[in-house]
């Protein structure tokens, strides 16, 4: 089967483990992520015809981007962003994530999810991700809570990696 | 008429006649635009200087072209910068499509390095310090770490009996003992191997041993290459061993080996104590798939495809050795000591109950009156005994019968003696006196006395036996008897010794009307005989013959000796067993009347009986 590594990445508390727990395969608990900094999950998706094991690295969010450990991001296919959307922060912290990805490791297939849709109260304007579109993003919204949006998310990120 | 292409012009060769080429393209276009300007147009154009000035116009960009390549080339400057702008790229594609390049440059490399080193050997250290020396650290290591496990291994078993069975397999197979202590000790069992790529810490190959249990091998592998990038980052320090990441994880009875390669690294999960040599295989195995399948591994995209079967290459490091189990003892290597023992134990046993039974055999003999032990020894299985028996003493045959003892188990010398015991003594005495119901003979103490009532003649006897008793003998008391004579005896006795049988003068036979008295004689003696019995003792008869005075005296001692014997013939006719019945003559010498007259002849020719006591 063919096996593709990817990154959860986000800020701290904007859901990663959330979207990982009820919806991929796992065996480690979650003090990994705050020993080592990272968990590993695995999700099997379909792309096509194709099975394409994605193995999840679950890199312990940090505010400060300048903390994440970017030996875990080497050899990445792809990666997910996690954005909270009740926090505005977090988006900003999502974007120097992507920046300083893109120069470590380069251009590599990522989506922005936009997690915590289930909740109202919103801090992030719209015109925002119009803006993240605009500069190539590819958004995708997704809770955590309800599961809308996550599968999705996997298998697309699944098929802009195998492309 | 054809149309004139520039790859007409580009094709054609640069010839010695290019002139005359071009001044036939020329004139082709003179005559195309005109067909009669052919006909004013010189025949020959080659040589016209214009010619060239036509070429210059046409020709412009191409010459200037060729005239800075040329100067390129010419200029040894200016052609390596322009070399060196391409060659890594021509290197790589060179490289990348087949192996002919690091043919053609090896042997170039080699020289410049033999060159270098023959210059400055100081430059190839210098270049390969950082390389080799963590290289040599670590087989120094694992070579230190070897030797160390050999030294504990062999420190232990030094002094042990399997010590010294494997110094004689080292000796003969020409191995160090600590080796053959290592061969034959180490036991461990390598029940998982990763080999993970280095980059993506991807999984690339899983093999477990059979039985081995373990979770996703794909999150274990990414964790453990997510655990060797996290050692890496908190303790790598500018190329130390770290930036190799975790060599070795101990948790319990589980080793985590890890060796490292360019792309990829091999991670084993052992249980036990590996040897070192393991190392060597991972090493081997690694070296092997990074030499064969470098462009795959290099190019790995998470597809494993084009890496092959991996499977059968880790298969290799799935090592074990097992304690070689504990060799089952032969029925028999139990079995008969275990019968030895218990035969061992049955022969003591046996031996024990034996020599208890002899001892109390022997005991009983020592108690015995009238046997005296002299000697008592085993020999070839057989018990001797010796000594002094009285033949009035216990038979021994009953005493071996009481104490269990096998008569075949004994042989036993006995010399006779005659013993003073009281008990033997009065044994004797009751065995040498006629036994009489009147009288009972006990021991006192250390006197035998005797008491009851006797005849004369059975206390006689007793007195006379007595008195031959030797010194030393017990004393026997007789004063308890009494002399006690039995009315019916006495009067039978009287009535035998009373008959008189009377015989004609000169007659051996008895007169006429003698044979009532000879009946009665019969009767009288057969009832004493019996009464004798009784009493304990027994009786014989005298028959007396006698003769009268007449004749001669020769012929008168015949006649009375004639005349006994006739009664006793009478007797024994009459039922008197022959050998109680004694006969003797006395012719004239005891005559029963002194006078001479016919009535005293008459009562000396008779027969007269007495009865006496014998043995």
């Amino acid at each position: 089967m063919l096996q593709k590594k990817i990154c959860l990445l986000g800020a701290f508390g904007v859901g990663k483990t959330s979207l990982t727990q009820r919806f991929v395969s796992s065996i480690f608990s979650d003090k990994y992520l705050t020993t080592v900094g990272v968990k590993i999950d695995k999700k099997a998706v379909d792309v096509g015809a194709t099975p394409v094991s994605l193995v999840i690295w679950d890199i312990a969010g940090e505010d400060e981007v300048s903390a994440v450990r970017t030996s875990y991001l080497r050899g990445a296919a792809g990666y997910l962003l996690i954005v909270d959307v009740t926090r505005a922060q977090t988006l900003e912290v999502a974007r120097s994530i992507q920046q300083r990805v893109a120069t470590e490791i380069g251009d590599i297939p990522f989506l922005c999810l936009l997690n915590k849709i289930d909740v109202e109260n919103w801090d992030i304007a719209e015109a925002r991700f119009e803006e993240l579109q605009q500069a190539g993003w590819t958004v995708e919204r997704t809770s955590a809570k309800t599961g809308a949006g996550v599968e999705e998310a996997f298998t697309e990120l699944a098929r802009r990696i195998v492309g | 008429m054809s149309a004139i292409s520039p790859t007409d012009y580009e094709a054609a060769p640069a010839e010695p006649d290019r002139n005359q080429r071009l001044a036939d393209l020329l004139l082709e276009v003179a005559r195309s635009i005109d067909p009669n300007a052919a006909m004013v147009l010189p025949k020959r154009l080659d040589d016209d200087p214009r010619l060239q000035a036509v070429r210059t116009v046409l020709l412009r960009e191409q010459l200037e072209l060729l005239t800075r390549l040329r100067q390129t080339i010419d200029d040894p400057e200016q052609l390596a910068a322009t070399i060196s702008a391409v060659l890594p790229h021509a290197l790589s594609l060179s490289g990348a499509r087949d192996e002919r390049l690091s043919q053609v440059l090896a042997p170039t490399f080699e020289r410049a390095t033999q060159v270098s080193v023959r210059k400055d050997p100081g430059t190839l250290v210098n270049i390969l310090y950082p390389v080799m020396g963590p290289a040599i650290r670590k087989a120094l290591a694992e070579r230190l770490d070897d030797t160390l496990q050999g030294l504990n291994q062999s420190l232990r078993y030094a002094f042990s009996w399997r010590g010294l069975k494997w110094r004689i397999e080292a000796w003969r197979s020409g191995s160090t003992f600590a080796d053959v202590v290592l061969k034959h000790t180490v036991v461990f069992r390598v029940e998982h191997a990763f080999l993970i790529h280095r980059k993506a810490g991807l999984l690339l190959e899983h093999v477990a041993a059979e039985d081995a249990t373990a979770q996703d091998p794909q999150l274990v592998s990414g964790m453990l290459s997510a655990i060797q990038d996290f050692v890496r980052d908190s303790f790598d320090e500018g190329g130390s061993r770290a930036s190799q990441g975790i060599d070795s994880l101990r948790l319990g009875d589980l080793l985590l080996w890890c060796e490292a390669g360019p792309q990829a690294f091999l991670a084993l999960v052992i249980r036990g104590t590996p040897p070192e040599s393991l190392r060597a295989t991972m090493r081997d195995t690694l070296s092997t798939l990074h030499r064969e399948l470098h462009s795959a591994l290099e190019d790995y995209d998470g597809d494993s495809t084009p890496l092959g079967d991996l499977a059968a290459r880790l298969n290799l490091c799935l090592k074990q050795q097992v304690q070689p189990p504990e060799r089952k003892l032969s029925v028999w290597l139990w079995a008969l000591p275990l019968v030895l023992i218990i035969a061992g134990a049955y022969w003591l046993g046996l031996r024990y109950f034996d020599r208890q039974r002899i001892a109390t055999y022997v005991e009983s003999l020592r108690v015995s009156p009238g046997i005296v032990v002299t000697g008592v020894e085993r020999s070839s299985g057989t018990w001797h005994i010796s000594g002094l028996r009285d033949p009035l003493a216990v038979n021994t045959a009953d005493l071996q019968r009481r104490a269990n003892v096998d008569p075949s188990d004994l042989v036993e010398r006995w010399e006779p003696y005659v013993a003073l015991n009281p008990t033997i003594v009065l044994k004797r005495l009751r065995a040498s006196l006629p036994p009489l119901p009147s009288v009972t003979m006990s021991l006192d103490g250390n006197t035998i006395k005797a008491q009851g009532g006797a005849p004369p003649d059975w206390i006689d006897k007793a007195r006379a036996l007595t008195k031959a008793l030797p010194i030393g003998a017990p004393k026997v008391d007789l004063s308890g008897l009494t002399d006690v004579e039995d009315p019916e005896y006495v009067q039978l006795r009287g009535a035998i010794e009373g008959i008189r049988v009377y015989f004609d003068s000169g007659a051996p036979n008895p007169a006429a009307g003698q044979d009532g008295k000879l009946d009665q004689v019969a009767k009288d003696s057969l009832a004493i005989i019996s009464v004798a019995r009784r009493l304990g003792f027994s009786v014989r008869l005298s028959i007396i013959g006698h003769t009268d005075s007449t004749g001669k005296e020769t012929t008168n001692l015949g006649l009375s000796i004639a005349r006994s014997e006739v009664v006793r013939s009478l007797l024994r006719k009459r039922g008197i067993a022959p050998e109680l019945l004694s006969v003797r003559g006395t012719g004239t010498l005891e005559p029963l009347a002194e006078g001479a007259a016919p009535d005293d002849l008459s009562l000396n020719r008779c027969v007269t009986l007495t009865v006496t006591t014998s043995e």
